[in-house]
């Protein structure tokens, strides 16, 4: 039977009888667009509130807390006072967290490695990032990131949900909730993992969670081993004509079922099974480099999807090309309680070429314009010694960002002489959420989803544009 | 006459596709009445509240609209062009015009003209509906179909006619014990009355188990704690505790008691200790450079969030920063609330893997051993002379029993209870700083504006089983009416007010509110039996009603307010699991016990640490169990799980979104529990089908799906059959590797027959039909 046609019927029946309970405005339109089929090409025409700088975010996420005052935070007072007593006026009053014992006798740590200038710009950066230092000039360094949560976990909830209570929607669910999404063949949300260089603090699914949004919203995460994609892998024994006969004739069996059901589920369901039919060829050609010509792997540091930072910057710009809306590069390592001056080069060695290979990788792609690349972990570190190491800091960290619209070679923002306050052009983090959200054409105060009946945003009540860096 | 009830907010955006719906929408906009709690709340809360309310620190001008009072101050009855209220919601000028513009939220047309209308009508003020106690609208002995007819009628609709006998039954298993009728079943439930199919699943152990999915969403259970490394935590005698209270059908009265004060009922039971294990349900966390006082604040807030909403409907989470905006619950009100759990035994940071307090839960054969060695020791003692040297040979019995006993009491079962302790003293929080010491000291109370407990004489301080005594108490009207909406909702689709976890200004307001009260009286009335109010909700004609939809109904119902027909929804996660593993034949019955592991991708955990994990799929039996006992970890839901909605359980959940996503396809078509139950299925067929296509493909449809293929299905099932039966013809060794798929023993005497038939399962578990309940 002619089911495409059958389909486009279902489909527009279903919107019909669809419980628009809890859904904005803006984002109803890509519920919408979700569910109709590839041909209508509506996906393109979402009404947006703002024009769109960006259509694309990647985010380079330093789970464990990078330390700014080994990376982009250059505090040469702080080296001076290296081993003094950390005055009492900065530190009075404010949360800490392992140095909590010591709380009487913090002293000041000196910066661990040195800075040098680069770029026309003239950016200052740590030495243990050769490579970030080539991009100076392609990227504006916040140096007055500030957070609410100390602990690894709620801060990671707090920068991804912008909320401390867990199951909250995520920012890549927000945005693919509001903007949908520009590829069929593969999730609008995708989450890649790597690990290497420091303690290994776990991270929860919540932080790619889609909270109350709708399942399909979520994000996905991609294995670096086994199936890339949960079950996306046919059942052994069989070929995948002989799995491409049970997909076909599950389709049409639920079509022929639903003659008599007459259920507009069922075509969704008909709809989402092309989908999985579509991943089953598309995700294996993803994760394959073996088009990537040698230069580039060589650029990024990396033979193959082989799971490593490199590889998985590599593959977010795949990705990226083929309409992933948002990606998220989770490197985990940062957590220098101690050792910190070797650890910081060696997980520094992990993530400095294929985050620098990225932006250089977009940007001779002419693709930089319009998608971002944000550099950033949950927090920083503290300026005061904790052994060799620094303890979890949140009132002051450094973070930048590349491409979609954000000015190029600036910094911005400030911390004390300590790097422990930022004191100038604070940006916290529901700033920067509603930052990336503008330059993504979206108004972070009308982005709204009902939920326990309140209209929730990504930024709650908070958030403003950080105008200084676009 | 009532009208539909379709947001205002988004109006716009369906008229703007459906010009259909518009001119409905518009016909139904103003009412000849215009009712307070219906038409005119629903716009205040959401459009005036958040500045005129509750919260005294954001109420502007002193003006308040959610009381009589206040309303009154800026509206003349009869007279809108007079009222202040409607001067300022319908002028032109910036800085008259209300809402703000600056605040984003906007009056439409529809909301000034009901406004208007009410206005002129006298402007009758009324209370939030839920905050009233219920009343009893009437005596009939099943008012379902009473109050339903009766709103059919004034909307000029006429109910949908019964569903088909079979599909009654079926529907009765699904919902009642959430299991697929077997074809023998479903012979059998052919026979009976529906009343007494009704009583014989309501008697089956697996109706607990049905039960108590949206109970354990909503108490949060699960077997890790959460936080960080998302460590294990024992708590699955809890879970078993709650499917036997619904097989018992213990009273809701009791069963909240004992949940929520098990360990303070005198001389407790190990069941009612067992059930205390709900208020250490929470998250909790080891992480290190943690601090303890922090996170005792996020442990009181999640208990106020969850037994706000479990019991009470409520959002006072709201509360916990600044007065609730949308409804009177006070900042006070939220602290007040924490102070009953007060007297918990706990530690905001606890040190690894320990959970104090807990009880060890001993087996009989475990209590059995211990009583022997417990004779045993002290007589091998007495064996011992008192100078016996080292090597004494009766040293050596008494040490293995020693070690036995320790052996026996080390693999016990050992879950976390609540046990009461001198109670820590409770702020109020400002803006929820738990760094802030300033606040005010509070003792336990309920909130003030639903009344108060008096403290009982000689005694100091409210305790949690006042607090579970006042919840079911006929003085709070809302925990009935939070129950019986909620069980609605599972055998009718959806809430009779939709929003189920919030029955406060901010909810929906209720299609049948006459109904919902009269479930809620009948519930309080009958002892809160909960039986009795499933079987009250599934012995209505309204149930038995086709899920069919009309074409009329489509246009003008869209969303089956009404209840003109039955609803259809797909099943929740673990009855997708359930019933494939039913229908094979693999499921293992057993009720209760410990959590288990299903088949999961392998690494799938390697982003936990403290300790790393190494997740081992279960053996034996315990591959097959129901849904309800799989491992339920909370960063890392098992993938099946999540793609099919349920939900972490991080925080208290009341209702499932249903999604219908790619990443399901996949789960029905590739996960090993799938591809084993379709392979062990067809083994069936071939041994109990018959012997031809058709009679095997007729039993096959039978025992999925409880009807019989049609003409068009079978022949694309034949054709089916024979493009993979020639596949494994050419490829047998193909063919034998296929049905490995699973742990279960192959049993195939002809593989490429069992093959090619393990495909055309595997397609009907695809069926939209076969997950889904009609």
């Amino acid at each position: 039977m002619d089911y495409q046609r059958f389909l486009l019927d279902q489909t527009r029946r279903h919107f019909l009888k669809r419980n628009t309970k809890g859904i904005g405005t803006l984002a109803l339109a890509s519920l919408l667009n979700q569910n109709s089929l590839g041909s209508e090409g509506a996906r393109n025409a979402l009404p947006i509130h703002i024009p769109a700088k960006c259509k694309r975010v990647i985010w380079l996420y330093m789970a464990g807390g990078p330390s700014h005052l080994e990376s982009f935070d250059y505090k040469p007072k702080l080296a001076e006072m290296n081993g003094k007593p950390m005055p009492k006026s900065i530190t009075e009053g404010q949360q800490i967290a392992q140095l909590q014992s010591q709380a009487n006798q913090l002293k000041c740590f000196g910066p661990q490695h040195n800075f040098s200038r680069h770029g026309t710009s003239g950016q200052m950066i740590s030495d243990v990032f050769p490579k970030i230092a080539e991009i100076a000039d392609d990227i504006c360094v916040v140096k007055s990131l500030n957070t609410e949560q100390i602990n690894h976990d709620p801060a990671h909830t707090f920068m991804n949900t912008g909320s401390i209570i867990p199951g909250r929607p995520s920012m890549g669910s927000w945005l693919t909730y509001g903007l949908g999404s520009e590829t069929e063949n593969l999730p609008g949300f995708v989450v890649l993992t790597s690990a290497g260089g420091g303690q290994g603090q776990p991270i929860a699914a919540r932080q790619w969670n889609n909270g109350f949004l709708p399942g399909r919203f979520q994000g996905v995460e991609f294995q670096s081993s086994g199936d890339p994609v949960h079950y996306i892998s046919r059942p052994k024994g069989l070929s995948d004509a002989g799995q491409e006969d049970v997909i076909r004739a599950s389709q049409r069996m639920n079509a022929l079922g639903d003659e008599a059901l007459d259920d507009p589920e069922i075509a969704t369901k008909i709809n989402q099974y092309e989908m999985a039919f579509r991943m089953q060829t598309s995700v294996p050609e993803l994760v394959d480099f073996s088009d990537e010509p040698k230069h580039i792997l060589d650029m990024y540091g990396t033979e193959g999807a082989d799971g490593s930072f490199a590889a998985n910057c590599l593959m977010a710009r795949r990705m990226a090309e083929r309409g992933v809306r948002f990606i998220q590069c989770y490197h985990r390592g940062w957590d220098h309680h101690g050792g910190l001056k070797k650890g910081m080069e060696q997980t520094a060695k992990f993530v400095d070429q294929g985050s620098a290979a990225l932006v250089k990788d977009l940007k001779q792609r002419g693709m930089l314009e319009d998608t971002m690349v944000i550099w950033a972990g949950e927090f920083g570190r503290t300026p005061m010694a904790q052994g060799s190491g620094r303890d979890h800091h949140i009132k002051g960290f450094s973070g930048w960002l590349a491409g979609g619209g954000i000015k190029p070679g600036i910094s911005y923002g400030e911390t004390d002489d300590f790097g422990y306050h930022a004191v100038k052009d604070i940006v916290h983090v529901h700033d920067l959420h509603a930052t990336i959200l503008h330059q993504l054409g979206i108004d972070h105060k009308k982005l709204t989803y009902r939920f326990q009946g309140r209209d929730f945003r990504l930024t709650d009540v908070h958030g403003k544009l950080v105008k200084g860096i676009i | 006459m009532k009208h539909l009830s379709i947001k205002p907010s988004i109006l716009p955006v369906i008229c703007r596709f459906i010009p259909a719906l518009f001119a409905i929408s518009l016909a139904h906009a103003v009412p000849e009445k215009v009712t307070f709690n219906e038409d005119i709340r629903p716009i205040l809360s959401d459009k005036c509240f958040a500045c005129h309310g509750f919260d005294k620190n954001a109420r502007e001008a002193e003006l308040r609209l959610d009381t009589a009072e206040g309303a009154a101050s800026v509206i003349k009855p009869g007279d809108p062009d007079k009222s202040e209220l409607f001067q300022h919601i319908t002028a032109h000028d910036p800085d008259e015009i209300m809402p703000p513009p600056e605040t984003i939220k906007k009056l439409t047309d529809a909301d000034r003209n009901l406004i208007r209308k009410w206005i002129e009508q006298g402007a009758e003020y009324e209370s939030h509906w839920a905050y009233l106690k219920p009343v009893r609208h009437s005596s009939d002995k099943n008012a379902i179909d009473h109050f339903i007819t009766k709103e059919l009628k004034e909307q000029d609709l006429r109910a949908s006619p019964p569903a088909k006998k079979w599909r009654l039954v079926r529907r009765l298993y699904q919902d009642l014990i959430g299991l697929p009728p077997t074809a023998q079943e479903m012979e059998e439930g052919l026979k009976m009355e529906h009343a007494q199919l009704v009583d014989h699943l309501l008697a089956s152990p697996h109706y607990g188990e049905k039960m108590a999915i949206p109970w354990l969403d909503l108490v949060r259970y699960a077997d890790s704690v959460g936080y960080h490394g998302d460590q294990l935590v024992t708590v699955s005698p809890y879970r078993d505790y709650v499917i036997n209270s619904f097989n018992a059908n213990k009273s809701f009265e009791e069963f909240t008691r004992e949940q929520i004060a098990g360990d303070l009922l005198p001389n407790p039971t190990e069941e009612q200790l067992i059930a205390s294990g709900y208020n250490r349900l929470n998250m909790t966390s080891e992480e290190g450079g943690a601090q303890a006082k922090e996170y005792l604040a996020k442990y009181a807030g999640d208990r106020v969030r969850t037994t706000s909403s479990v019991w009470l409907g409520s959002t006072l989470g709201c509360a916990e920063c600044h007065d609730h905006k949308f409804d009177p619950y006070l900042t006070k009100d939220f602290y007040t609330m924490a102070a009953f759990f007060a007297d918990l035994e706990e530690k905001g940071v606890y040190s690894a893997r320990a959970r104090p307090p807990q009880i060890v839960l001993y087996t009989d054969e475990e209590k059995a051993r211990i009583a022997e060695l417990d004779k045993a020791i002290p007589e091998s003692k007495a064996r011992i002379p008192k100078d016996a040297p080292k090597e004494h040979p009766e040293r050596a019995v008494l040490k293995e029993l020693e070690d036995e006993k320790k052996k026996v009491q080390g693999a016990a079962l050992s879950m976390v209870i609540s046990k009461a302790v001198k109670p820590r003293t409770v702020r109020v929080l400002a803006r929820g700083n738990w760094m802030d010491d300033s606040g005010e000291i509070v003792l336990p109370a309920i909130p003030e504006f639903l009344g108060k407990i008096n403290l009982p004489e000689g005694k100091e301080r409210l305790t949690r089983l006042d607090l579970a005594n006042w919840i079911t108490s006929p003085e709070n009207p809302l925990t009935a009416r939070t129950f019986a909406n909620r069980l609605w909702k599972q055998f009718y689709g959806s809430g009779i007010s939709g929003n189920l976890d919030d029955l406060g200004n901010q909810g929906d307001w209720p299609m049948h509110p006459e109904l919902l009260d009269w479930l809620a009286l009948e519930f309080v009335e009958s002892g809160w039996d909960i039986k009795q109010l499933v079987r009250t909700m599934v012995n209505s004609e309204t149930y038995k009603q086709s899920s069919h939809p009309r074409s009329e109904l489509r246009e003008v119902d869209p969303y089956n307010q009404f209840f003109a027909r039955q609803a259809r929804f797909r099943l929740d996660a673990e009855l997708v699991r359930d019933s494939a593993l039913s229908i094979s034949d693999l499921l293992v019955r057993d009720v209760g016990g410990r959590s288990v592991r299903p088949y999961q991708p392998e690494k799938y955990y390697q982003h936990l640490n403290f300790p790393r994990r190494n997740y081992q799929a279960s053996k034996g039996n315990d591959q097959y169990r129901r849904g309800v006992y799989t491992h339920w970890q909370r960063t890392f839901l098992h993938p099946m799980m999540k793609s099919f909605d349920a939900p972490s359980r991080e925080e208290c959940a009341a209702d499932r979104p249903s999604s219908n996503t790619p990443l399901q396809a996949l789960v029905l078509l590739n996960d090993p529990t799938f591809l084993e139950a379709a392979r062990v299925f067809s083994e069936r067929i071939l041994a109990e089908g018959g012997e031809d296509f058709q009679s095997r493909l007729t039993w096959a449809f039978q025992e999925t799906v409880s009807r019989k293929p049609n003409e068009n299905e079978s022949s694309e099932m034949k054709i089916l059959y024979e493009k993979q039966r020639a596949r494994f013809e050419k490829d047998p060794a193909a063919a034998a590797e296929y049905l490995k798929n699973g742990d279960s023993p192959v049993s195939a005497k002809d593989p490429i027959e069992s093959a090619t038939w393990m495909s055309l399962s595997r397609v009907l578990f695809n069926l939209h039909e076969m997950i889904a309940r009609y």
